[in-house]
């Protein structure tokens, strides 16, 4: 069977991929300012200015294209475009309502009060807010009326939405990654950890205080509950969070929450299925790397990326470090599995947005991470290591990374300062575009020039008693002897929301000879022979 | 009788106590004439320091050695050892300040003071060598060498490399040339080209140096990042043979028999790690991972305990930012606030 699925997917294997930077040809062509460096700034002098922002791709009026969004920094605009369709995109944001100033950091979709609209979440330094889609045309922001305000000082990163009580509606997990404030945080130099290489440079995150992550329960009436002291999610206390991922890693059922830790070991909150989580990152072999070593972890994506029907987790860290890969062995327990499956070597990016997806369609998630540093100092330093810096794309070749980088086309060559990075596919013609969030600079949206000559099926889930956007929903399909599995996630990447639907490549097959789903709820679905090359809506069963 | 005795007493306490009042003034002069006036037993201490203030280094050096080993009154014992030291590293005896400085880290480990005093005579020890050996030799491979190593610790690693290779060219036979031109090479990058590069360099260490266990390692370590880890294992194997209290090759070995799910061999190799050296986190993490995937749950969270033991943050590391915060008012230069 296995040997039989590798002659169907010659075709796709054999087809290089040129990806193309057409952002600006989109209608995507505003600058989201993050800080320094900028003429009358010529650095970053603070942390809060390195570490945005996000992008999103989800369909908030449900015409079936996926519109964009651009989370800024302070002293821009968070902006929501509409896919217009032929790949242009219009700016919405004032006509929907949309006001989120400030700090900007995170976008996180999903349809939290079940109507049928995908709603977001803005993190930011200060409260998240929360705007609640009106029937696709205008957002309203409820952050005070569903109780989701916090503190003024709090520094939000990554979130997602999840449904970890499985009662149906979305709940809201915030990571938050330090306690900020203008007035105390030291300026370059000041101490120990504001240096980089001898040069001193913005301080942080060490010697600044850490805070703790947040859970919201959904009440189900439009409100929330923080639950994170009764839940366990605020027990860790000393950690640096930012990107956030969730997936059932050890398959009971149940989601599960990663979280990337910068300088400090990185999180993974196992759901016990009774309202509580307990971290068992370290155990379970995703804090680390295999030295035993905290690294600087940014953001995470997870897939299946050796055909075992796991969760993998991939990690983007600092320089002078590696990516990680962790290998799910097979019980939500992993192994470091970075230079094993060939990515050891680029330790001189400071990677951020990160995701898997199959650029080639056959049938093997590829990687993509976007990179830039958070000293723009080090351009004046010796060595390789630059502030603006390049994409990095990896070819799955059957378990095992290709680094095709230097031979993927120009958008690939681009030097720039990336964060956040949202994946999904904008036109539904089967292939995966890049939303990338350029700090101080307009964004990326990465196409292929041509397309590969592989097939594919682009799944849309709608829950009916399993929350609406069905996050978290499970899915494996097999097609010409190749079985693929993924979930549907609200947040991930850095700070970004990719496309809530899912994307198979099944390389030369003509048909998807089954589709197994398994909702929150607990129902399983199959659907059997179904054809190739299409957006496939799969609505929750009704079982009695 | 007794009244007089008690007036004495005062006089000279209060002398004491004028002639140390005068010296934290800076008032040197005044102050070693009270205190040489005064027969409280700190009093010598404190007028040989004033002397020393006032350029009588040499007459009073050995004597406030002695007294660091005389006084009874801690601080004065602190102070009389600093007196010296720092006299015996002006006058270039390094050799004299050296024991003294030895002592007062043993009973004063976290004192500001002593280990600012000892960082300035390593690095008045280290420039007076290194004018030495620019002015004595400078067309030796060593002034290459050292240039080298001076470029790597400022993180130039691409002109520390530079300089191995005038190095190398000037004394190929010379040991240790090519290890440090892999290592620089390996720092500046990880390319793939920088590895093989840095794989040459190790191998002709091995060459002139068959016995240089850390060699064997990196050309394993870089066996590994090419996905080679039957080759990668015989050179950690090599390592270990070479220097068996070198645990690196044993967790990295270790870490290959995990991969291939050799759980007992694995264990082995990271138990003998971690008796070697316990506080290696390297070790512990991974005999962690290795007793759990051979089931053993408990054994694992032990090592996890211990690991988390060792990865404590350092009591009080938030606590000296808070204070240091206080130095430095946010808002002010750092060059200000370094002159406040």
């Amino acid at each position: 069977m296995i040997r039989l699925a590798v002659l169907v997917l010659t075709t796709a294997a054999s087809w290089e991929p040129a990806f193309v930077n057409v952002a600006r040809d989109a209608g995507l062509a505003h600058v989201f300012p993050n800080g320094g460096p900028t003429t009358s700034q010529p650095t970053k002098k603070y942390i809060i200015e390195t570490t945005g922002s996000g992008a999103g791709l989800f369909d908030y009026d449900n015409d079936g294209l996926l519109d964009a969004i651009l989370v800024s920094g302070d002293g821009g605009t968070t902006r929501l475009y509409r896919n217009e369709g032929r790949s242009r995109f219009k700016d919405v944001t004032a006509a929907t309502g949309i006001v989120a100033p400030g700090w900007g950091k995170g976008v996180c979709a999903g349809d939290y009060d079940n109507d049928g609209f995908t709603d977001f979440v803005i993190t930011r330094w200060g409260s998240s807010i929360l705007f609640r889609n009106a029937g696709g045309k205008r957002f309203h922001n409820v952050t005070q009326a569903a109780r989701l305000e916090t503190g003024p000082n709090r520094y939000n990163t990554g979130c997602a939405f999840l449904d970890y009580d499985r009662d149906g509606d979305l709940d809201l997990f915030v990571a938050n990654y330090l306690k900020f404030d203008f007035t105390t945080t030291p300026l370059p130099g000041a101490n120990p950890y504001c240096f980089y290489r001898n040069a001193p440079v913005n301080c942080g995150p060490r010697g600044l205080p850490f805070d703790r992550n947040i859970l919201f329960r959904n009440n189900g009436d439009g409100t929330f509950t923080d639950v994170s002291d009764a839940s366990g999610v605020s027990r860790p206390a000393q950690y640096y969070s930012l990107g956030v991922l969730t997936g059932d890693f050890n398959r009971d059922g149940w989601t599960d929450i990663y979280v990337a830790c910068d300088q400090t070991p990185s999180l993974l909150y196992i759901n016990r299925g009774d309202g509580t989580f307990s971290e068992e990152a370290l155990l379970r072999g995703a804090a680390l790397d295999e030295h035993g070593k905290a690294l600087s972890g940014m953001g995470a994506a997870a897939a299946d990326t050796d055909g075992d029907g796991w969760p993998d987790i991939f990690r983007t860290n600092f320089s002078d470090e590696r990516e990680t890969l962790y290998r799910n062995r097979g019980d939500g327990d992993f192994d470091d599995a970075t230079a094993a499956a060939g990515m050891a070597h680029n330790t001189r990016f400071v990677g951020w947005g990160c995701g898997f997806f199959d650029f080639d369609n056959d049938g093997w998630k590829d990687l993509l991470l976007v990179n830039g540093h958070v000293f723009p100092e080090v351009d004046r330093l010796p060595g390789d290591i630059r502030f603006r810096e390049r994409p990095i794309l990896y070819r799955n070749r059957g378990g095992k990374f290709e680094d095709i980088s230097e031979r993927a086309g120009p958008a690939i060559q681009e030097r720039r300062v990336a964060r956040g990075a949202a994946f999904g596919d904008i036109d539904n013609d089967g292939n995966v575009e890049v939303l990338v969030n350029h700090q101080n600079e307009a964004p990326g949206l990465f196409r292929l020039r041509e397309r590969p000559a592989a097939n594919w099926v682009l799944l849309r889930l709608r829950g009916v008693r399993s929350n609406r956007s069905a996050i978290g929903a499970q899915v494996r399909i097999t097609a010409a002897g190749l079985t693929q599995s993924d979930e549907v996630r609200s947040g991930g990447s850095y700070l970004s929301q990719s496309d809530l639907r899912l994307h198979f490549g099944i390389g030369g097959a003509r048909k998807v000879d089954r589709i197994e789903v398994r909702w929150p709820s607990g129902t399983k679905q199959m659907l059997d022979n179904q054809p190739v090359n299409q957006v496939m809506e799969i609505v929750e069963q009704q079982v009695k | 009788m007794l009244v007089i005795s008690l007036a004495l007493a005062l006089a000279q306490s209060d002398s004491f106590t004028a002639g140390l009042d005068a010296f934290r003034r800076g008032d040197y002069v005044t102050a070693e004439k009270m205190l040489n006036t005064s027969s409280d037993p700190r009093a010598a201490t404190y007028a040989n320091l004033a002397r020393a203030a006032t350029g009588g280094c040499d007459s009073v050096r050995d004597g406030l050695a002695q007294q660091l080993a005389t006084q009874a009154d801690a601080e004065t014992r602190r102070a009389a050892g600093l007196g010296a030291a720092q006299c015996y590293v002006a006058a270039e005896r390094f050799e004299s300040a050296l024991p003294i400085l030895a002592r007062l880290r043993r009973d004063y480990p976290s004192d500001a003071d002593v280990l600012y005093l000892t960082a300035k005579l390593h690095m008045k020890a280290w420039n007076d060598a290194l004018f030495g050996l620019y002015r004595n030799a400078p067309s030796s491979y060593r002034v290459n060498q050292i240039s080298g190593e001076v470029f790597e610790m400022h993180g130039r690693f691409a002109e520390a490399a530079g300089e191995y290779r005038k190095a190398i060219e000037k004394n190929p036979a010379a040991v240790n040339l090519h290890f440090r031109l892999g290592r620089a090479l390996l720092l500046e990058s990880n390319s793939p080209a920088s590895l093989d590069a840095a794989a040459k360099e190790f191998q002709a260490e091995l060459a002139l140096n068959p016995n240089d266990a850390v060699a064997e390692y990196q050309i394993g370590q870089i066996l590994t990042a090419r996905q080679k880890p039957a080759e990668a294992a015989e050179r950690y194997k090599r390592a270990a043979a070479i220097d068996p209290k070198f645990v690196e090759p044993l967790i990295a070995l270790g870490r290959i028999r995990t991969a291939e799910k050799n759980h007992a061999e694995a264990i082995t190799l990271l138990e003998r790690a971690v008796a070697s050296a316990p506080k290696s986190e390297a070790a512990r993490y991974n005999l962690m991972l290795a007793y759990r995937n051979a089931g053993r749950r408990e054994e694992a969270r032990k090592q996890q305990e211990e690991l988390e033991r060792l990865q404590k943050p350092p009591e009080g590391e938030f606590t000296e930012f808070l204070k240091r915060l206080g130095e430095k008012t946010p808002g002010k230069t750092p060059e200000k606030t370094t002159k406040q």
